[in-house]
């Protein structure tokens, strides 16, 4: 049974917190701290969406990204970027790796939530 | 550039109300050829210039007007400055302010120079900001602390049925974060500090070589605490890196060791040699050549022997600020393992019966190519002096990392140089001397010598040693002294080069290897990459 939400997040506070409060729009989620990690849960639990950051240790998000869109069965798969660097080309390569949504640090918790919310209605 | 020497000579003349014909006689050419001289029609230097300095009973330098050259130059670069571009200033404009106005002339000079620094501080942050990971790092974790604190704040703020162990949780993290958050702005703070107190500048090598300058790159006390180290040393066996060995050894508890790894000093720099003052270990790389464990050796004995001599030097009112004085101390000790090594009179001696062949002088001292050329341009003790010449040294980036002036000739305080200049024609045929007779666009000519050489690998991982390259520098009227002018016609300008001394500097507008813009009197930009179909809103320009 896949959850609709993996969060890769490394800092443990961001994480609760939108854990909580995905949790409480109603999402079933699972989390991780790494890109390895991340990687491995998208294989094995399926998820409808991922909320990735950028700077994950072992494996950047980017390169998670790349090979969710490089793998068949994940090509389609609804990927949210989550990046405490708001350059320009940050955003410029998460659009070239294919991502679906680019949010930058610091977010409105409404902001996260209605992303999700939106990307889950448009792959139904 | 060049200064009017006829108007000082005549001017001295009439005050001592000498005529013409007597001082003529004196100096032993015809009236009419100082006629020519006085009225700037005849170039005059060398030994006819120390001539009429002499009956004049005036220092050379004050005849050839070195130090107004020197600020017109200073004016001249500051006047380039692409700040200033569309103001329009006429070619003279740098000699006519020194002329007229010399103390606001000085001003400006000044003025350059603090923003010359500035600029070059801004740069640092600004590389800082975009490039440096610890920074960047630190900002992460103060986006990453603030994402936290915002989302756990909205949360007990949005959330109304949050039960008690959740309002605590989410209250925990803000102040967890906040207090991370604090930790980081110190870590920030510190790090600006840290930054402010030991940023580059341009400033200690300005006063460096103002200092430089001002001594005409002679110091007497130096040669002379130098020439009595060098009798010490020849007292205990020849000179050379045996006995040196052996002095420091003895004087100075210093054991010299020489391996093939990679060892760094103190401050985690690789060098080829360092020393250790804790251990009393003066360190070699097994790829360090004999010239150069010769000199360091000396410059080891110097800075432990006579470090009070070259304390006495560093306190010159030049060096205004500590890190100018670090740099003046580490030049000047380098000065006297030079005098220790090539000693005056005997060096000059050699120097003028060889013609400052360098490379012969190599073979007699030990030395290498860059030692003897910066003894070279330290024999400028009056009335026993030797060609005047000037130096440089570039990487092959052609970033210059080291000069000496040579009164009149137009060299770039920092950045490159003309790219047609020898100093990199040199790094297309290492280890081969490379000559080269220039002429700049107010006509004064020089010859170049240059090489570019790289230091020797200690082995394949090694192999990336980079050349740099080194040149003399001196004028035409000189060039005859040296064994570089055989073969060369000096009399027919035309096979000169035509140089600059650097695009930004060069009033050249028909060189076709100008690399970047130049001040045009009236402002008018060159046409360096501008578009093929002219357009109105040309580099530089307003409207």
């Amino acid at each position: 049974m896949g959850v609709d939400v993996l969060i890769a997040e490394d800092e443990p506070s961001i994480l609760d917190s939108l854990d909580f409060i995905l949790r409480r729009a109603g999402f079933s989620i699972e989390s991780v701290t790494d890109g390895d990690a991340a990687l491995a849960a998208i294989r094995r639990q399926r998820p409808r969406l991922v909320v990735l950051d950028v700077m994950l240790p072992k494996r950047s998000g980017f390169e998670v990204l790349k090979q969710i869109r490089a793998d068949a069965v994940t090509r389609d798969l609804p990927v949210m970027i989550l990046t405490a660097k708001g350059q320009a080309q940050d955003r410029q390569i998460a659009e070239d790796l294919g991502a679906s949504s680019f949010i930058t640090k610091p977010y409105a918790n409404a902001e996260v939530v209605g992303t999700v919310k939106r990307l889950l209605a448009e792959t139904r | 550039m060049r200064a009017p020497i006829g108007l000082r000579i005549s001017s001295r003349r009439r005050a001592l109300g000498i005529s013409q014909a007597a001082l003529a006689r004196q100096a032993g050419i015809s009236a009419s050829y100082l006629n020519l001289i006085e009225s700037n029609r005849r170039q005059v230097g060398g030994a006819l210039l120390l001539r009429l300095a002499h009956e004049l009973k005036v220092d050379i330098g004050e005849l050839s007007g070195e130090a107004e050259h020197r600020l017109i130059a200073e004016v001249d670069e500051a006047l380039a400055d692409p700040v200033l571009q569309s103001a329009e200033f006429g070619g003279l404009a740098a000699r006519d302010l020194v002329a007229q106005q010399p103390a606001a002339a000085l001003a400006i000079a000044r003025l350059h120079r603090a923003y010359l620094s500035a600029q070059a501080s801004a740069d640092d942050y600004s590389d800082r900001l975009r490039t440096d990971p610890l920074l960047a790092e630190l900002l992460h974790r103060v986006l990453s602390g603030i994402t936290a604190v915002r989302s756990s704040a909205e949360i007990l703020e949005d959330v109304a049925d949050l039960d008690e162990a959740e309002r605590r949780r989410f209250v925990a993290s803000i102040t967890r974060e906040t207090r991370g958050l604090t930790d980081v702005a110190r870590g920030l703070i510190g790090q600006f500090e840290q930054e402010a107190k030991g940023r580059r500048t341009l400033s200690p090598m300005r006063e460096l070589d103002d200092l430089i300058f001002e001594r005409d790159n002679y110091f007497p006390a130096l040669e002379a605490a130098a020439a009595e180290l060098r009798g010490e040393i020849v007292r205990a066996g020849a000179f050379g890196e045996a006995t040196l060995t052996d002095l420091l050894e003895r004087g100075f508890g210093v054991r010299v060791v020489r391996s093939g790894g990679r060892e760094l000093d103190a401050l985690g720099f690789p060098g080829q040699y360092h020393f250790n003052p804790e251990t009393r270990v003066m360190w070699f790389q097994s790829s360090a050549i004999a010239a150069t464990r010769q000199f360091q050796l000396t410059r080891l004995y110097a800075e432990l022997a006579a470090s009070e001599v070259i304390e006495r030097e560093v306190l010159a009112p030049e060096l205004g600020s500590p890190a100018a004085r670090r740099l003046g101390y580490r030049a000047l000790g380098s000065y006297m393992a030079g005098a220790i090594v090539f000693p005056y009179a005997g060096f000059l001696g050699d120097a003028e019966a060889v013609r400052y062949d360098i490379e012969a002088l190599r073979q007699s001292y030990t030395a290498s190519f860059e030692q003897v050329a910066h003894r070279l341009v330290t024999l400028r003790r009056p009335g026993e002096a030797g060609v005047p010449f000037g130096f440089l040294r570039s990487d092959p980036a052609g970033r210059l990392t080291k000069h000496f002036p040579l009164p009149g000739l137009p060299m770039p305080a920092s950045g490159h140089a003309c790219p047609l200049w020898a100093i990199y024609a040199a790094f297309r045929t290492p280890e081969a001397l490379v000559r080269q007779v220039v002429q700049f666009a107010d006509g004064s000519r020089y010859l170049f010598i240059a090489q570019a050489h790289a230091r020797r690998v200690a082995s394949f991982a090694d192999r990336g040693a980079i050349h740099t390259s080194v040149m003399l520098a001196c004028d035409v009227l000189h060039a005859d002294r040296t064994v570089y002018a055989t073969g060369l016609d000096f009399a027919d300008p035309t096979a000169d080069v035509p140089v600059g001394p650097a695009c930004r500097l060069c009033t050249r507008r028909d060189c076709p290897d100008r690399q970047e813009e130049a001040l045009m009197p009236g402002g008018q930009p060159s046409a360096v990459r501008a578009p093929l179909v002219p357009r109105r809103f040309d580099v530089g320009e307003a409207g």
